[in-house]
């Protein structure tokens, strides 16, 4: 045999530091962290909210979470797949819908507090920067956006999630910056472009494109959802414009109807007992000396 | 060249992190909240180098006495000749962590409390003061025999081991 001198030696193992679990499974930045979560201590026990918005492959996760010894406390959630009972079937991780998710998290947020009555927000959505001014009696509710991991481009859905929030009511601080329709070029949002975003419009163009001049198999293939659903290219503003006004409607979220599993389902093996792995043994090796007679047999 | 006696002077080990604890430090250190009157620990963190207190508060205990925005105010006692003084110092919250001098006093003072309550209530006196440990009881020694050792007279020729 090759002689290989062995890279991970021993004394490497010995030496060896984990890293945090949750630095260990790349879900969490602490540098980021430490910096979101450090309170004034001349503020003793008021909590600083963070605005946490995730994205996965099929779904938008928009959280009001304050951290504490035991645990982050979520004080409020709100997910895209609860966007079907607003009007919104299909595009759950769009720009648009991203932004319906925020707006749908301010407004659950201000009702929870009994303050949506004072703060409105920006109930008109143009793409314009707008930040909540503080009312008579109380001062808005503040929370700082948590991106967690991702790469903060100019255009990015979780700042269509901001904007929503922005727009909901909530006073998170941010610049206009990474919207998307800002251009480097001249420093300042195009807030028509804003728009076009947040209802979907840059998806409607796309569907118009594909359709009518360059590939309609396309069209058939990649929006088959949308015409599932009946839905054209010139729907969908009209569309996200109901969404938004049923959000304000009714933030409150729906509890669910089905009973909790009365036993957990199980995710690892069962540790077997002592018994149970003799017994495991003596089986395997029947099993090896009933399928090799011809070959040597050692003693159990 | 001479050794120089810098702030930072013989802190080589004494503001190392321990073997693998290296790096970012856990959150709850920035999640504690310290009013003013709490007892604290000094610990310095070689890591956060902001706010950190000179090498001799290294293991002091200290009260708060100021709170700002990332620093707390301890008090601790120095000995300067042939006096102690109460000094005050800034540090940084990386560097410190409750103390536990008090916990067993709170402790004994709630069931002191507790029992002071239940005795009233049964209408009888009860003293809460602790006690010393008195002398241990007299006792009986088991299982012991009796040899009685006498000395040997002295016997010259096998004392004597090799010249003489």
């Amino acid at each position: 045999m090759v002689f290989v001198k062995a890279q991970k030696t021993k004394a490497y193992f010995k030496r060896f530091q984990v890293k945090f679990k949750r630095r260990r499974a790349g879900k969490t930045d602490y540098r980021a962290r430490i910096r979101l979560i450090n309170q004034d201590k001349n503020k003793y026990n008021t909590p600083k909210y963070r605005f946490v918005v995730r994205f996965t492959n099929k779904n938008i996760i928009a959280q009001i979470v304050s951290a504490s010894i035991a645990g982050d406390m979520v004080m409020a959630a709100a997910y895209a797949h609860e966007l079907p009972r607003y009007g919104l079937e299909v595009g759950l991780t769009n720009y648009a819908a991203a932004y319906c998710t925020g707006l749908l998290l301010a407004r659950r947020v201000l009702k929870m507090l009994e303050m949506d009555e004072e703060y409105q927000g920006n109930v008109e959505a143009t793409g314009e920067d707008f930040s909540v001014e503080p009312a008579e009696s109380r001062r808005p509710f503040r929370a700082l956006l948590d991106v967690g991991l991702l790469r903060t481009t100019t255009g990015n859905r979780v700042f269509g999630a901001l904007k929503g929030a922005l727009d909901g009511g909530l006073d998170i601080p941010h610049s206009e910056k990474r919207f998307a329709g800002f251009k480097k070029d001249d420093k300042q949002l195009d807030a028509e472009a804003h728009r076009k975003y947040i209802f979907g419009d840059h998806v409607a163009c796309y569907m118009r494109v594909s359709l009518m001049d360059d590939e309609p198999e396309k069209y058939q293939s990649h929006f088959s959802a949308y015409l599932k659903k009946g839905l054209e290219a010139d729907d969908i503003e009209e569309m996200y414009k109901k969404v938004h006004a049923a959000i304000r409607a009714d933030p409150m979220p729906v509890k669910s109807t089905k009973e909790p599993p009365k036993e957990h389902k199980r995710y690892n093996l069962k540790k077997l007992t002592y018994e149970e792995r003799k017994a495991k043994l003596v089986e395997r090796l029947n099993a090896l000396n009933a399928a090799e007679p011809d070959d040597e047999e050692d003693d159990e | 060249m001479p050794a120089g006696h810098g702030v930072r002077s013989r802190t080589r080990d004494l503001f190392a992190r321990p073997f693998r604890k290296k790096g970012y430090i856990p959150l709850t250190t920035y999640l504690r909240t310290y009013k003013i009157g709490d007892f604290v620990d000094i610990k310095v963190n070689g890591a956060v180098h902001k706010g950190m207190p000179h090498k001799f508060y290294h293991g002091r205990t200290g009260k708060v006495w100021n709170v700002t925005k990332r620093a707390i105010g301890v008090e601790v006692n120095k000995q300067v000749g042939n006096r102690i003084i109460r000094k005050r110092i800034h540090v940084r919250v990386e560097h410190v962590l409750p103390s536990r001098c008090t916990e067993e006093f709170r402790e004994r003072k709630k069931k002191n409390d507790q029992l002071k309550a239940e005795a009233k209530s049964r209408g009888e006196k009860i003293s809460t003061k602790r006690q010393p440990e008195g002398p241990k009881p007299g006792f009986m020694v088991e299982g012991a025999t009796l040899e009685t050792v006498t000395p040997i007279p002295y016997d010259v020729v096998n004392d004597l081991k090799g010249g003489y």
